[in-house]
């Protein structure tokens, strides 16, 4: 039992990662109903523009704002440049789009820094915790990871409900043409959504870096953690993108603890192909995922 | 003309002769150019039968999929698996040979492809492309899990198999000069450990052919003749890095010195998305004279498997199936109410193209003699969803283009880069940068792709 608790606590700092993700590819859809594959893309390539910084200037939080800018502008350039221009009705035209920004980014990347792994320092520690006389799977990092998910939740929770940017947000998100009417600027709310995107996987990219590695693919198995989590959250809720992000996070590392690592991306397609089959619109969702 | 198309059968006849037309212009072709030339057309077929696929998923039933590649591997590992462990074939008690393999892996093909489909046919757009990302990604993985039966990491070596005759005649008179000027080299021959890891197999040591040209010409003179052509996985589209490995074969008559041969190629990287595993073929090129050459036997095959995939595409697409198949794209509702079962429809899109794309997934495992989780990576599927699209997204034609331009263009940036004088890390990564950036600019501007535009502007040309 006390194995399960560490394992379940062990996927805590994970979990919190892929809950960013999840948050950002939530954002997209709910800006522009398009889910940006590019994501990861593009987390990593602000990560490595941190790296860089980082390397320059040897702090961690300089790195981090860097990061954070690099985020926000890619995600507006990237909007505004391939997903604004293409037609509202060419779904497969957009989802194809951003699988043609990954590559791009991904080659980007590696024309830039190169295509080997690079370590990203780690700031805090990475010993665990001892308290109460159990050492406990959490390290400082750990709930480093998890106060800022949880800052940049409740800051987006409060620009959504509080401000008149998240009406509109939340009004071209439910119906563009009538926000539009309503005196909604609709393109722009569109890339700020896009720039919050940016910014909210920026910071997972600079977060899960450290626990790994940094090279341009190494981000490809955190898309499809994130994609599971934030499907199974409802795609267009934030709730549900986060709260469903730590429960894979946990659920995938109970599953690599009690049998392999390698494992973690069969279990994440399982829970994926058993959410689509039973609850297609999600748990906190009201999209219509089936068609037929 | 227009009369005789109309006879009962025409249009199958037409299809056949078309097929059987490009099949015998290959043949010959396939005779006279050198072993070099011999594996691009390998490779360009075997893009191209899985790109079939792709049109009919992806152009006629608009349904973007990531899992072809993965299907790839299917396809690949069983055909592996069969002719590893199987010296009959079950059942029937015949002996087994490539054929055979191949039909084991397009069932297995069918197999998934009916349960990728009766689980992804009734996803919207996005939901069904992260579906099958997680396929793209999760299936090549099981590979590492079960290293015993699977390779793991590393993958399993194959032998090739032959067709009677030319091949044990070769093999002993190959092995005899082999002998002569490297005799350390035993253990590169395919048949003497099918489970040589390709790290090994490429260090310098153990490399005979190092120091010899790839060019044809040198290729009969006795001193060079040993040299084992190897041959690299361009499958895997996100690793740009490892890929150059590819230009050690691609550029005839450099010098492959130790250095700069095994290079990029040996690099196992333990990360998922983006390993590349270069597949060795260690069997080697050899002299026209004797008859037979293995890049002219992987490319004959490939070419026919293309051919007779084309075929069965070219009647679906132009017949009934694929005004089906179009019109649950354009409108489930109407297609439905026209007496269309849309999800059937839209399975049996998954069912063909799964089937395609296993076929391509047998082939790719001979011409690579490899089979490894690398080589079938997320970069596999995203390479065949550039191809389509560049080609054209409806157009069978198009997937031929896109397979041509998915194995020209890496090698046109090398031979720019080569009179350029760029960077490795440039160079490697370049042809992924055009990649991405043109499905953007064809995604934005000419979302028909190359035979798209083509069509339109032939039109608009008719018209006037």
């Amino acid at each position: 039992m006390m194995q399960f608790v560490d394992y379940l606590l062990g996927g805590i700092g994970s979990g919190a990662i892929i809950a960013l993700m999840a948050l950002a590819l939530v954002l997209t859809w709910r800006a522009t109903r398009v889910v940006n594959f590019a994501q990861v893309g593009q987390a990593m390539f602000t990560t490595f523009i941190a790296l860089s910084i980082q390397t320059a200037t040897g702090s961690w939080y300089v790195a981090l704002i860097g990061a954070i800018i690099a985020g926000a502008i890619l995600g507006v350039i990237i909007q505004y440049l391939v997903l604004g221009p293409v037609k509202r009705m060419d779904t497969s035209g957009a989802i194809i789009a951003t699988f043609g920004v990954l590559i791009a980014l991904q080659a980007a990347a590696g024309m830039i820094w190169g295509g080997d792994s690079q370590a990203y320092p780690q700031p805090f520690g990475n010993s665990a915790i001892t308290l109460f006389g159990h050492e406990w799977p959490l390290s400082v990092y750990d709930l480093v990871v998890i106060g800022f998910a949880a800052v940049l939740v409740v800051g987006l929770t409060l620009i959504f409900t509080r401000t008149s940017l998240g009406l509109a947000m939340r009004a071209t998100a439910f119906n563009p043409e009538v926000a539009r009417l309503s005196g909604v600027r609709v393109s722009r709310t569109l890339t700020i959504g896009w720039g919050l995107a940016g910014i909210v996987g920026a910071v997972a990219g600079v977060l899960v870096a450290p626990t790994s590695t940094i090279s341009p693919n190494s981000f490809d198995i955190l898309l499809v953690f994130a994609f599971t989590a934030a499907v199974i959250g409802g795609l267009d809720s934030l709730v549900g993108a986060v709260s469903m992000g730590i429960f894979t996070g946990l659920l995938l590392s109970v599953v690599s603890g009690y049998s392999d690592s390698s494992n973690a991306p069969v279990a994440a397609l399982v829970l994926l192909a058993l959410n689509l089959l039973l609850k297609p619109e999600g748990i906190f969702g009201h999209n219509s995922a089936r068609s037929v | 003309m227009r009369n005789l198309m109309r006879l009962p059968g025409a249009r199958l006849v037409l299809h056949a002769v078309v097929v059987i037309v490009i099949w015998l212009v290959m043949v010959q072709v396939n005779d006279r150019v050198d072993p070099l030339m011999n594996y691009y057309i390998a490779l360009v077929a075997m893009y191209a039968t899985a790109m079939f696929g792709m049109v009919i998923l992806v152009g006629l039933s608009g349904q973007v999929s990531l899992g072809n590649g993965a299907l790839m591997a299917i396809g690949g590992y069983l055909f592996a698996l069969t002719t590893l462990n199987w010296q009959t074939v079950p059942i029937l008690g015949v002996p087994m040979n490539g054929i055979w393999a191949m039909v084991f892996a397009a069932v297995g093909g069918v197999v998934f492809g009916l349960l990728i489909g009766v689980l992804g046919a009734r996803l919207r757009g996005p939901y069904l492309a992260g579906l099958t990302l997680g396929i793209a990604v999760g299936i090549p993985a099981i590979a590492n899990r079960f290293p015993d039966l699977l390779g793991g990491e590393t993958g399993l070596q194959l032998t090739v198999p032959y067709p009677e005759g030319g091949y044990a005649a070769l093999d002993a008179g190959f092995e005899d000069q082999f002998a002569e000027v490297a005799p350390s080299g035993e253990a590169l021959l395919p048949s003497a450990d099918a489970s040589l890891a390709p790290e090994e197999l490429l260090t310098a040591d153990n490399f005979p052919s190092a120091d010899a040209t790839v060019a044809p010409e040198d290729l009969l003179t006795a001193d060079t003749f040993p040299s084992a052509d190897a041959t690299v996985a361009p499958g895997d589209l996100l690793t740009a890095d490892n890929f150059p490995s590819a230009d050690a074969s691609a550029s005839a008559g450099d010098l492959l010195t130790p250095d700069s041969f095994p290079s990029g190629a040996a690099s196992l990287s333990p990360d998922l998305g983006g390993t590349d595993i270069s597949g060795v073929d260690p069997t080697g090129t050899s002299d026209i004279d004797l008859g037979f050459i293995l890049e002219r036997w992987q490319a004959s095959l490939a070419v026919a498997v293309a051919c007779i995939v084309a075929f069965v595409a070219l009647n679906l697409v132009r017949g009934r199936q694929g005004r089906v198949w179009k019109a649950v794209r354009d409108d489930p509702v109407a297609a439905a109410v026209s007496g269309i079962s849309p999800a059937g429809s839209k399975v049996s899109a998954f069912v063909v193209s799964s089937l395609f794309a296993s076929l391509a997934g047998a082939v790719f495992a001979q011409i690579l003699s490899y089979v490894g989780p690398g080589a079938f990576g997320l970069g596999l599927s995203l390479s065949l969803l550039v191809g389509v699209v560049l080609g054209g997204r409806s157009s069978l034609v198009g997937a031929v283009i896109g397979a041509v331009l998915l194995v020209w263009l890496p090698q046109f940036v090398l031979s720019l880069s080569e009179d350029r004088g760029w960077d490795e890390q440039v160079t490697n990564n370049a042809p992924n940068l055009i990649y991405g950036l043109l499905v953007v600019l064809v995604v934005l501007i000419a979302p028909g792709g190359l035979m798209g535009s083509m069509q339109t502007l032939v039109a608009k040309v008719t018209k006037r």
